[in-house]
């Protein structure tokens, strides 16, 4: 067996079928389309797959045994860290989840600016997968055009959080702050212009006769393996299961936008790229309908217990103080129970799971993250295939390691 | 239709559903509701519910899986408490697939063994190490990190080495 990563040793014993023996050879952790720190041990006959074995854990942060020694409210700040590429997504997943414990319901102006900036993301975390997979099958200019408009929604999370990245903008009890007049101006553009966008990335890789020789046919996943294997996201919709929990277990008002759920019957890498291509479609326009909807009103929750008081009220009211000094000293607490929240993140379902034994700290916080469950699938997809095209299909699967790893 | 004899405890908490079934009929409670259409296990995780005083617990570990109805749709929360050093429950990887890593990271975090595993070994943290971190006893910041100065590689004189 491998000793240590880097080493490539032959094993003894088995045979392919040409004769020669199984070769087994190290992937990663350091390898550059791995996404992440992700190592394979990968069995080999000629240049076929025989095996696959993911060694995960290099990512791993600790971010839920972090978030047992933090307060309710400081959590957020952490949830943002473990799937790095969209971090509105796991904040939502969060706030949502104590929301649902503590039986509280956030305005509709919240519900839709959360919903914004989930499709944001959805579209920011698409545009590097499709960049980075583009870089790695052969497109090289794929990544140039993706971050540039990347870059357009790293400036709308700072024009609303102040943030680039990690923006901890939803929170349990609303958002961080109402959007700016600026915010909504520079939203609009985005969405005038990102339909023509996403044709120009249509028109270099979907007829693109190197893109469609790796990607056709390649790392075929059926659709009763995927369901087996407990894929979600564009894994489970790229083989023809029409099942989005947005559509599904709607979640922040999702079930007041006119959507469709991005299907493809291929099954195969190329199919995952057409969903892709398809749900950044879908998100322009519930992005136009959240942006011409957007409801007037507050945008947190009235509770005092939950939310600090405006700046304003502390200099003339002695309770708003008191509550002030509350919250960010002891913070709140939760009710005991626990509570299960699935939100559709741009790779599958990313959940909450968190227990409160009624304290101002969690006692436990798990997330479900798409990428751990969706990478057992590996195996299955690689399995006789060249191991060129691992790189395809570990491209296609999207799994980020820190969201894998937490 | 799971049989009521492996209910010991049900309820709704949060809006969502839950039942508790007996800790060694876990397998017969989780094919009878595969059966019954939950074909899905979401996730499969652990609760460590050391000094807890805020409700009744039968044991100190909860396990928790997640099982969901793709067709209504409909989630279902089945638990199961256990104690013991270490805790001891089946495996559930041959009617689930997806639970083979959750497994190996309860495993590896909370050192719940499961019997009949194909490969439990630890997943997420580094082969070599001591201890599961997310139990309750298990102290936050207690471990030394590399290249600090209490790391003791870094505290031998280079003479002395």
């Amino acid at each position: 067996m491998i000793e240590s990563p880097g080493v490539t040793v032959t094993r003894t014993g088995e045979h392919g079928a040409f004769g020669g023996e199984l070769l087994t050879v190290n992937f990663g952790p350091h390898h550059p389309s791995t996404h992440g720190v992700l190592r394979l041990i990968v069995d080999l006959d000629g240049e076929q797959i025989k095996r696959v074995e993911p060694v995960i854990g290099y990512l791993h942060t600790g971010i839920e045994k972090q978030m047992e020694a933090l307060r309710w409210q400081q959590g957020v700040v952490v949830t943002d860290r473990h799937d790095y590429l969209s971090p509105p997504i796991n904040n939502l997943a969060y706030a949502l989840a104590v929301e649902k414990l503590m039986g509280v319901e956030v305005p509709p102006r919240a519900n839709a600016l959360r919903v914004i900036m989930s499709e944001l993301t959805r579209l920011s975390s698409h545009l590097v997968w499709m960049g980075t997979s583009g870089l790695e099958l052969g497109a090289m200019s794929m990544l140039m055009y993706c971050f540039r408009e990347r870059d357009l929604i790293m400036d709308l999370n700072e024009e609303i959080s102040g943030f680039r990245m990690h923006t901890s903008y939803i929170r349990p009890g609303g958002v961080m702050a109402d959007a700016t007049p600026r915010f909504l101006e520079m939203l609009d553009k985005f969405i005038r212009e990102m339909p023509g966008h996403v044709d120009e990335y249509e028109d270099l890789l979907t007829m693109n006769p190197i893109w469609r020789s790796r990607t056709i046919g390649i790392g075929v996943l059926p659709a009763e393996d995927a369901k087996v294997l407990g894929a979600t996201g564009p894994m489970l919709r790229g083989s023809g299961v029409a099942w989005d929990l947005r559509k599904a277990i709607p979640y922040s008002g999702y079930e007041n936008y006119d959507f469709e759920v991005a299907v493809s019957n291929d099954s195969d890498c190329y199919g995952r790229y057409l969903v892709r291509i398809k749900e950044m479609r879908e998100a322009v326009k519930i992005l136009r309908q959240a942006l011409d909807k957007l409801p007037d009103g507050p945008v947190n929750v009235d509770d005092r217990k939950m939310l600090p008081p405006p700046r304003e009220e502390l200099e003339t009211s002695m309770e708003a103080v008191i509550h002030h000094f509350k919250l960010f000293t002891e913070g709140y607490s939760v009710p005991p129970g626990d509570a299960y929240v699935a939100v559709e993140s741009g790779r599958g379902e990313n959940g909450c799971y968190i227990v409160s034994d009624g304290t101002h700290k969690p006692r436990r916080v798990k997330f479900r993250s798409a990428s751990f469950v969706n990478l057992q699938a590996l195996e299955r997809m690689a399995l006789n295939h060249m191991i060129a095209d691992m790189i395809a299909i570990i491209g296609t699967a999207d799994t980020v390691l820190g969201d894998c790893d937490r | 239709m799971i049989d009521s004899a492996l209910v010991v405890d049900k309820g709704v908490t949060a809006r969502d559903e839950w039942i508790t079934v007996p800790a060694d009929r876990i397998r017969d409670a989780l094919s009878a509701l595969k059966k019954d259409g939950y074909r899905l296990l979401v996730f499969l995780t652990c609760v460590d519910h050391l000094v807890d005083a805020s409700r009744e617990f039968p044991a100190r570990y909860e396990l928790v899986y997640q099982l969901r109805d793709l067709d209504k749709p409909a989630d279902l929360r089945l638990r199961t408490f256990i104690d013991g050093d270490p805790p001891r429950i089946d495996s559930v990887h041959d009617i689930f697939p997806p639970a083979n890593w959750d497994e190996r990271e309860t495993y590896d975090l909370f050192g719940v063994v499961f019997a009949g595993h194909p490969g439990l070994t630890r997943i997420l943290m580094p082969d070599d190490w001591v201890g599961h971190p997310l139990r309750r006893d298990y102290p936050v910041g207690g471990e030394t990190v590399e290249f600090s100065e209490e790391h003791e590689i870094w505290q031998t004189p280079p003479d002395e080495a």
